[in-house]
């Protein structure tokens, strides 16, 4: 709809924008450290220190199986697929989920991981929408419906006001999420900041039991290993060779 | 700085120069060791590696003091005691040592590689091998050890599980040229005609990698004439080989002019290649 263009003070700007920017991005670095200062140690077991192994040899000799002799491919495929013994179809870990109710280390985790991100984030949400209330801090660039108003909107009784103009507080959360990938470039990748990555892990993390996967893995790795086939990369390799004279170029140079 | 920078280059490359190390390093602890802040922790510990390997045992000494100071609890730090007492060749207390580390993290691979290099040192090669096998039954992915056991195979003329661990690292470097020549001499010194095939290949994959590798050129025409002369090979593999040995004794003679391009003493040594090549080669 046509609308006049609302003009803001210039002052708004400066004492609004800027200055929430700038909180939102300092809370975020203090999480990081925060995040790591109250980091548990995590202790891996000889067996899974092992499994991991075990699954990227697996994994090296289906890539790169063709470079070694077909006997010694076909040695390892049964060693690792063999019907009665093979390592992969024997191998049975014993697998306790650790569901979060009942393992403790994993419970104090959550609690951290919950309490340095979701409270501050609350905390200041209410903070910025008590202080920087009363006021319209920026327009969104596309159109939104009116159903966004209230959302959006929190200290404006203006029932004419396009949905597109919003409060500090809107501003305060699209900053949380745009800051992203400023912390990867200050703070490194795999930062305590990162919220939503945090949020994914959360909902993905009920869904998904460790060492279960294990088990899974294996089982994985044994059908790819079937399928593989070996191809010798050395078949043929004294035609290539020959084909052209040795490249001998800067053999004889002094070094060092 | 820029002591400080060649000690990280070193650090970083696994050079072995202990000397170097040892004089840059006790410069740069005892003069400047205020300027380092905290890089001077890890300098500690690359002296007195360093230091162990000259035989310094006061410089050693001093380090490890520092260190266990500063970091009273540290694995990494009781690691290097072990170390200092090895080569003290108090091969009992160092064991006990690395057990202790063990007994508190059992996945420390440190310690375990540091007990079977004293079972090396004492020369019981038998028992190296068969803590080095344990040890990799539990961590298939320590390229290190598995070239370690090669080498203790080779020692032991056991050519066959040598060339089992050579396989394992050609696997995970494919590109590396140094592995597939070590794995086609070693096949070659098995020999029989089938090995003799697979490292005439292998020598050829190395000189593919690495066009320069004048080992495997050798390798290459010897495995190759060998194939040749050997009275069990149908005319067609006869012939087949003849041609690669002839090919590979080209390059030899280009290399060897490359060489010294007209020098006296190369031409004398151009000349000594062809002979020996011509007195090698059965037709």
């Amino acid at each position: 709809m046509a609308e006049p263009e609302l003009l803001l003070d210039s002052n708004i700007r400066l004492w609004v924008v800027l200055p929430i920017v700038f909180i939102t991005f300092l809370v975020g670095v203090i999480r990081h450290y925060v995040s790591i200062l109250l980091q548990s140690d995590k202790k891996l077991t000889l067996e899974q220190v092992s499994d991991s192994q075990v699954l990227i040899r697996s994994r090296i000799l289906r890539e790169n199986g063709k470079y070694i002799p077909k006997q010694s491919f076909l040695m390892r495929k049964f060693y690792f697929n063999n019907q009665e013994d093979g390592f992969f179809k024997n191998t049975k870990r014993k697998v306790v989920p650790p569901s979060p109710m009942t393992d403790p280390s994993m419970l104090t985790d959550m609690m951290k991981g919950n309490v340095t991100n979701v409270l501050p984030m609350i905390l200041i949400g209410g903070w910025i929408n008590w202080t920087f209330s009363g006021f319209v801090t920026t327009k969104v660039p596309f159109p939104l419906t009116l159903r966004f108003k209230p959302m959006l909107q929190q200290g404006i009784e203006l029932l004419s006001l396009d949905a597109s103009w919003v409060s500090s507080a809107s501003w305060y959360f699209l900053n949380v999420f745009g800051l992203r990938s400023m912390y990867s470039l200050i703070l490194g990748q795999d930062n305590g900041a990162d919220q939503s990555r945090i949020m994914q892990e959360q909902m993905s993390g009920a869904a998904m039991a460790m060492p279960a996967d294990t088990n899974k893995a294996f089982k994985a790795e044994w059908e790819a290993l079937e399928l593989t086939d070996h191809q010798w990369a050395l078949e043929n390799i004294e035609e290539e060779l020959m084909s052209r004279e040795l490249d001998l170029d800067g053999m004889f140079n002094s070094k060092h | 700085m820029e002591m400080r920078d060649k000690l990280r280059k070193w650090r970083e490359d696994n050079h072995r120069n202990s000397e170097q190390i040892v004089d840059v390093g006790e410069e740069l602890i005892n003069e400047h060791a205020s300027k380092l802040g905290d890089d001077i922790w890890i300098i500690y510990e690359q002296v007195m590696i360093a230091a162990l390997d000259c035989s310094r045992d006061d410089l050693a000494w001093t380090c490890l003091q520092e260190l266990k100071r500063q970091f009273p609890g540290s694995q990494r730090v009781k690691r290097l005691a072990g170390m200092r007492l090895e080569a003290l060749e108090k091969y009992e207390d160092a064991s006990k040592q690395y057990d202790s580390i063990l007994q508190d993290d059992p996945t420390n691979t440190a310690a375990r590689k540091r007990k079977i290099s004293i079972l090396k040192a004492q020369g019981k090669s038998a028992e190296a091998i068969r803590e080095l096998n344990e040890y990799l039954e539990q961590f298939v992915g320590d390229q290190e050890a598995w070239h370690e056991l090669s080498e203790l195979y080779i020692n032991e003329h056991d050519y066959g599980k040598a060339a089992f661990c050579l396989e394992e690292l050609m696997m995970t470097n494919p590109h590396n040229h140094l592995y597939c020549e070590q794995y086609a001499e070693v096949k070659y010194t098995q020999g029989g005609l089938e090995n003799l095939e697979l490292s005439r290949k292998y020598f050829a994959q190395a000189l593919k990698l690495n066009n320069r590798n004048m080992r495997a050129l050798f390798g290459l025409y010897m495995s190759a004439s060998h194939i040749a002369a050997s009275p069990k090979v149908n005319a067609t593999v006869k012939k087949a080989n003849v041609k690669y040995a002839t090919w590979a004794t080209n390059q030899i003679n280009r290399a060897y002019q490359l060489a010294g391009r007209g020098t006296k003493e190369n031409k004398c040594s151009v000349k000594a290649v062809e002979e020996m090549l011509e007195s090698i080669t059965m037709s």
